[in-house]
């Protein structure tokens, strides 16, 4: 049982979606909690089963209502327990408190959940165990966090019992005191920035809070008191540097009962862990920065001790300490100590990387006393980081990637604003480029050259203006792609991004030309068919570019076709002709193409008789065509009409832009991905109910009602199918690509095994402005339980690109499988009524895997007629009329029945259920208690 | 200063990747979905989430040599917090990264400031409080041993919820797990008047011992180039532990210097120190010291945890290495001409606890004949046969100079070890030494001064030592690579 317990918990913590699919979310709750109050289970066991109700507390728990529940049940479960299973005693309030705080029934203030925070604090105060073993200690600890968690996710909830707590903590002389210092600091801030909100609140209010009277503490209306609660601003950082607006609350300089509460705090900070006093200095940051009353000077005393730590999280709170009072705390000399701190920390032998990078990251965003700039994310460098103290975080070739990355960007910022163009630093800088360079030369990893070219681009964007390097950079990268032509694809991308975000610049020209040149200069003989292929690819790139001449791409091309030893012609390798053909369309576009002509043709020609594949051949021959016999701008116009993107014409894809190896062929050829979801499937109402009322019920089948009605199950595939209605339509917003697309082809994919694979849809187009078409999915069931179909499509847009695109998924509900009793629909009622009672004895009787079962609920008579008119209409063996007792028949396919007799008995309503497969009781049993309860509410 | 939720990775060579535990905080992702409100990204679910990190990370497809959506460079890795691009459903920020040897350790904090576009790491604590943590993790599950032991993995896994539930119950990290259990022993306290630290879990009973190691490091790289600065640097740390009785004992350690001492520089103290003089933190090695900086004595009070700390640390300009060195290679027809020198400073003690010095030789094929004549020692070569270990003893000779001469040849069938750096005449000896009872600053902890506020006569052992990392000394007639950028300029 156990094992087979760790193995569902498992697999439900690794994917719940999935999990969740092949079963009912409520059924598995009540399975959970069924397990939960099994006295047999062990309590290790118990601890497992709380993981998916504190890890996924909403997919279970889905409303209010459910959560409200779940916890009293949880709650009676703990009340059981006994004390000395403390261990599963928190695990239970940490699973209590998620699912009140995540189905919303904290903040709407539910009575479980209200009841839940009186447990708390009972535990909270409980100091029965004074000489016992400690395990009640821990059961304390954890109702603190809870209450943490609480008060977190519903800021002021507790504010009235501050001043139990500031007690609390006082009394407590073990380490628990750190739970109650936490929560009271929370309270205590939450409330405060409660009262910046009340208009007129000020030192009496304070006090008053203070002292546990919160009745006048909040004198002010509780609705403005609840606005302030549901703010999500409330729940976010006060602590925004000084450019950020801090609510204040105007006390004068009385308060002295909240700088007592503050000075305790402080002085007992030393005796929390480093993580909760980061988060305590926090929240006093915080509540100081809010009562301008209380002077920042009052953390002075534990300054030093923090400015020496070794704490990461203890230094980095003094950090945000001096974004919130710079100079009001923190003297010039204390910033300039800081920093200094920061770089020794940012390259310290006995500090990690991560928290290396980060301090690093804090020097980028150092809080200074006087910023100059006011931007908030901008990254800048502190005014004090001098050239001498950023020397220590040059980067070297022994660190790692991330750190040289860092640091070079670190000192780029630096001698950009020093505007050392031509000093020893950027030299250093270059230096360090080109033994990156040289390690990438002798086959260094894959890390090292993307790390490289990485550097290469910072250095360019930073530095491309001054030309000494760069163009010493770009003969280096022309002879280092020379001896790994694989390093193509990485050029490419630096020469491309380099264009994107230095439009500006000339570089990435210059390097094309220089690849361009090497290429064509280097000797043939050496050449492999791989850096051929290679070459093709650069020298396509180039050739994209109007302002370099392609000459020399021409007279590279001539040679490897047509020299005596190439084996290129002969071979026939249909992607290196492809390659070559690549370039000559590319050169057909080219501004420069008269001058061009004959080398060109020349190619072409050469290719047209002696290239070594027929289609290579045809398509040179096409181009020779085009070439020879069109203008020039009949020629760009053609070939251009396939590369130009956008504009509201439906593009053709002519052949000459299919056939070569170019941006388009691959644009064609790619079936591109959208982002977002383009349509979805809507449920469309079906017409069942209008049907069965147009019937003729004549035929009488007699005594042999049910027998009849078995034999029709003999011929294959009898009433095995259903069938669901959707509406395809767009989904918002509204993408204009997408206006009007055309052939698609919806695909379907089970999540689980109880249903048959569904066939593929085909839906000829769809336009926004018109009537959304209607998609019919056939479902044939194996087993009739409730499933989700994950849905995507292939299509093509007006511009003729196909897209794939994964849709919202579909849930077939439960009593989507409803069918009603699958009889011809000549039947006469009484027939039907036959094969009802027939049924009804069987299952009551015998067989394994029948049961019956009793749904109860309290529906006065109009409501329950309202519910079956709307629920269960076509599904109505007996007459509506009918006053006693009211019968349903619901046929799942392929082959499971549900029965039901509804009957009234005093102020209940009784379901009486009947079934063959036992299976479908639990999904039944929560259909009936939706369709019940919103019943209830609509009538009332 | 919540965590959304945190995972544990294991990522074998040779093995595919798989999440060994992963927790998602409820509550802390409701907060999260209310503060982000539009903006809000759901946390995908495990196995997305793996592949998406190895991507991002360059560990997916590592066949391939390139990637666009991994390898682009405009793109700048941003760790420790790194971003995952979720297709179509945003993008999960600021995913925290930890990883060492076979374990990746990830959480997701909660990012409290409300800002378009996003805030700064530096303004997130959750930040720091995360990277905290998941170090307590890392050295919790690893140990602090170099090699990983699977099967004790595994049992620390499996304590991973109970511990979560001490250190981190509901998202808000309270506390680092503890890496060793205190040995001594100890009881829970319930009648003590005095307010004990959370950072202690119980007191200690027995006799009181104080335990106080220094420990200092030397990383030298020597160039034997006159263009070449030679670079070394020192630092150390001040390890104890301290069985005293009593919730909040004092304890106060003084750490002095040798007259002329150059200052210490660069401390960090522990968090239960409980006070400092403001001059001990003037030094710092990234200014220009002047001469008439603190030197000492340096006393830190603190109280202390049940569980072996580390005081503080320090670094020190110190003004010589311990053993200066010189490294000379010539290609000779088909052999390499070795020769070496080490000369042991006469102000260190020449008193080893082990002292050898490595030769490895990349980029060639493995050794054939090696013909060496050492002064002193002893030569091995590797089973590899691309490494030579010249064992120096407990001792240098008197001189204090030892030498190496000799020619290998590259005979061997198979090639040798491959690396980008040492191609050529690039080529370094790396030095592993380590010497009881010295400190190359001078600094150290005298029994005396060790005070300790109890009644009964405390026991007071103090140690220190001397060991290398990273100590290089480069072939002399080969280029060698930067290591230091503040040198050069």
């Amino acid at each position: 049982m156990a094992s087979k317990w760790t193995e569902r918990i498992s697999a439900f913590c690794c994917s719940p979606s999935s999990f969740l699919s092949g079963t009912n979310p409520d059924a598995f709750l009540a399975e959970l909690l069924r397990e939960l109050r099994d006295d047999r289970a062990s309590y290790g066991v118990k601890v497992l089963l709380l993981s998916p109700l504190c890890e996924y507390p909403t997919l279970l728990c889905s409303s209010e209502s459910v959560g409200e529940e779940t916890a009293l049940d949880l709650m009676s479960v703990f009340t059981q327990c006994p004390p000395r299973s403390s261990q599963f005693r928190c695990h239970l309030i940490v699973a209590l408190t998620s699912v009140l705080v995540c189905s919303s029934c904290v903040s709407n203030r539910s009575r479980a959940s209200l009841d839940f925070i009186d447990l708390l604090l009972q535990i909270c105060q409980d100091t029965s165990d004074l000489d016992g073993d400690g395990t009640q200690r821990c059961n304390r600890a954890t109702a603190c966090d809870c209450l943490f968690e609480i008060e977190a996710s519903c800021p002021g909830l507790l504010s009235q019992h501050l001043e139990l707590l500031a007690g609390l903590r006082q009394q407590e002389t073990s380490w628990l005191h750190q739970a109650y210092a936490g929560l009271q600091i929370l309270v205590l801030r939450n409330a405060v920035y409660q009262l910046t909100k009340q208009t007129g609140a000020g030192a009496a209010h304070l006090k008053a809070l203070l002292d546990g009277n919160t009745s006048v503490a909040w004198e002010a209306d509780q609705e403005a008191f609840h606005m302030v609660t549901k703010d999500s601003a409330i729940q976010s950082s006060l602590i925004l540097g000084p450019m950020g607006r801090v609510p204040t609350l105007h006390t004068g300089p009385d308060c002295k009962e909240l700088r007592s509460v503050l000075s305790s705090l402080l002085e007992e900070s030393y005796l929390l862990t480093p993580l909760c006093q980061a988060a305590l200095f926090r929240r006093l940051t915080e509540v100081v920065a809010m009562v301008p009353g209380i002077p920042p000077t009052i953390f002075r005393a534990q300054l030093l001790r923090l400015l020496g730590t070794n704490e990461i999280c203890l230094l980095h709170v003094t950090l945000l300490m001096k974004c919130a009072f710079t100079d009001s705390l923190f003297s010039a000399e204390d910033e300039a100590f800081l920093l200094k701190r920061l770089v020794v920390l940012s390259q310290h032998p006995l500090l990690s990387t991560p928290e290396k990078l980060f301090y690093m990251d804090c020097i980028l965003h150092f809080p200074e006393n006087r910023p100059i700039n006011c931007g908030d994310s901008d990254e800048a460098l502190p005014v004090l980081l001098t050239p001498q103290l950023a020397s220590a975080l040059l980067p070297t070739v022994f660190n790692d990637s991330a750190t040289l990355l860092a640091r070079l960007h670190l000192q780029a910022l630096g001698f950009l604003e020093e505007g050392e163009e031509e000093g020893r630093g950027l030299a250093y800088i270059y230096d360090h480029l080109t033994a990156l360079l040289h390690i990438v030369e002798r086959g260094g990893s894959r890390d090292i050259v993307v790390t490289f070219f990485r550097a290469a681009f910072l250095f360019l964007f930073y530095f491309q203006q001054v030309e000494g390097y760069s163009a010493r950079l770009s003969e280096q990268l022309c002879q280092l792609y020379l001896q790994h032509t694989k390093l193509a694809p990485h050029i490419l991308n630096l020469v491309d991004k380099t264009l994107e975000r230095l439009p500006e610049c000339n570089w990435a020209l210059g390097l094309l030309q220089g690849l361009q040149r090497v290429i064509s200069t280097a000797p043939l003989g050496q050449l492999t068919l791989r850096d051929l292929s290679c070459h093709l690819k650069v020298l396509a790139r180039v050739a994209e570019e109007g302002k370099i001449s392609q000459c020399s791409t021409l007279g590279f091309l001539s040679a490897i076709i047509t020299q005596s030893s190439s084996l290129l012609c002969t071979s026939g390798d249909w992607r290196l002709g492809n390659g070559v053909l690549g370039v000559c369309r590319r050169v057909l576009l080219h501004p420069s193409l008269d001058s061009l002509l004959i080398p060109l043709a020349d190619i072409l020609q050469h290719l047209t008789c002696y290239y070594g594949d027929t289609d290579i051949q045809d398509h040179a021959r096409l181009y020779y065509t085009l070439l020879t016999t069109l203008s020039r701008e009949k020629l760009s116009v053609m070939l251009a009409h396939s590369a130009a993107e956008g504009g509201g014409q439906v593009k053709k894809r002519t052949l000459s832009c299919v056939m070569a190896e170019s941006e388009g062929l691959t644009n064609i050829l790619t079936v591109h991905q959208t982002e977002q979801p383009v349509f979805q499937l809507t449920e469309a109402l079906s017409g069942l109910q209008q049907e069965m009322e147009n019937l003729q019920l004549s035929q009488d089948e007699g005594d042999k009602a049910l027998e009849s009605y078995r034999a029709q199950f003999s011929e294959s595939g009898f009433a095995s199918q259903i069938m669901l209605k959707y509406h395809l339509t767009h989904t918002e917003p509204h993408d204009s690509r997408f206006e009007q697309i055309f052939s698609i082809c919806l695909h379907f994919s089970l999540t689980d095994d109880h249903y048959e694979q569904l066939q593929d849809i085909s839906v000829p187009c769809l336009f926004r402005q018109r009537p959304p078409p209607v998609v019919q999915l056939t479902l044939k069931p194996r087993r009739p339980y409730p499933t989700t179909i994950h849905v995507s499509a292939i299509f093509t847009s007006k511009d003729g690109l196909t897209w794939h695109t994964t849709m919202p998924d579909v849930h077939v509900e439960f009593q989507q499988a409803f069918l009603p009793l699958p009889v011809p629909l000549s039947w006469s009622r009484s027939s039907r009524q036959d094969v009802f009672e027939g049924l009804w004895d069987e299952f009551c009787s015998e067989m394994s895997d029948c049961i019956i079962s009793l749904f109860c609920c309290q529906l006065r008579e109009a409501a329950l007629k309202a519910l079956v008119e709307k629920h269960f209409l076509p599904f109505l063996v007996s007459d509506l009329s009918q006053e006693d007792e009211l019968r349903v028949l619901l046929f799942l396919p392929p082959r499971s029945h549900v029965l039901l007799k509804i009957s009234s008995v005093e102020d209940a309503t009784q379901f009486n259920m009947a079934t063959d497969t036992r299976q479908l009781l639990p999904h039944m049993n929560s259909y009936l208690l939706t369709v019940t309860s919103s019943q209830d509410e609509s009538v009332r | 200063m919540s965590l959304r939720a945190l995972w544990i990775i294991s990522n074998e060579k040779g093995q595919k990747a798989s999440i060994r535990f992963s927790k998602r905080f409820s509550t802390v992702e409701h907060r999260a979905r209310n503060l982000a409100g539009s903006s809000y990204v759901a946390v995908p679910e495990d196995s997305d989430f793996l592949q998406r990190l190895l991507t991002e990370l360059g560990l997916s497809n590592s066949d391939k040599s390139y990637v666009a959506d991994r390898d682009d460079c405009l793109y700048r890795p941003r760790s420790p917090a790194v971003e995952l691009r979720l297709n179509g459903k945003g993008t999960l920020w600021p995913v925290l990264v930890l990883s060492q040897g076979p374990l990746i350790l990830a959480c997701l904090p909660l990012v409290d400031i409300l800002s378009e576009p996003r805030p700064p790491l530096a303004n997130l604590l959750s930040v720091s409080q995360g990277v905290t943590l998941l170090a307590g993790l890392q050295t919790f599950l690893l140990g602090s041993g170099v090699k990983l032991d699977s099967a004790g993995l595994a049992s620390r896994v499996a304590t991973l919820p109970s511990l979560l539930l001490q250190v981190c119950p509901l998202g808000t990290p309270l506390d680092t797990p503890l890496a060793g259990t205190p040995t001594a022993s100890t009881v829970p306290t319930s009648t003590v008047t005095q307010k004990q630290p959370a950072w202690k879990t119980g007191v200690y009973r027995g006799r009181a011992t104080v335990n106080v190691a220094v420990v200092e490091t030397v990383r030298s790289m020597q160039y034997g180039n006159q263009s070449r600065q030679d670079l070394w640097d020192v630092y150390g740390t001040v390890t104890c532990k301290c069985e005293v009785e009593g919730a909040l004992p004092n304890v106060t350690v003084t750490l002095s210097l040798p007259p002329n001492g150059s200052p210490l520089q660069d401390i960090l103290v522990h968090p239960c120190v409980t006070s400092l003089d403001s001059s001990i933190l003037t030094a710092s090695s990234v200014d220009n010291a002047d001469g008439s900086a603190f030197s000492g004595p340096y006393k830190f009070p603190f109280s202390p945890p049940l569980e072996p700390f580390r005081l503080c640390s320090y670094t020190s300009q110190v003004p010589v290495p311990p053993i200066l060195g010189s490294y000379q290679l010539k290609e000779e027809e088909n052999n390499l001409r070795v020769s070496v020198s080490l000369k042991l400073h006469e102000s260190v003690r020449n008193s080893f606890e082990y002292c050898e010095a490595h030769l490895p030789f990349f980029n060639r094929n493995q050794m054939g004949v090696v013909d060496v004549k050492v002064s002193s020692g002893q030569v091995d070569v590797s089973k590899e046969k691309n490494l030579l270990v010249w064992g120096l003893g407990q001792k240098f000779p008197k001189s204090r100079e030892v030498t190496f001469d000799g020619k290998i040849s590259f005979t061997g069938s198979s090639n040798g070890p491959s690396d980008p750096l040492c191609t050529g005449l690039t080529a370094y000896i790396k030095l592993y030494l380590k010497v009881p009872d010295t400190t190359l600053s001078g600094c150290c902890v005298d029994q005396h001064s060790v005070q300790v506020y109890s009644s009964a006569k405390p026991r007071i052992v103090t140690s220190r030592e001397l060991q290398s990392k990273e100590y290089f000394i480069w072939n002399s007639t080969g280029s060698a690579p930067v290591s230091s950028g503040q040198v050069m300029m």
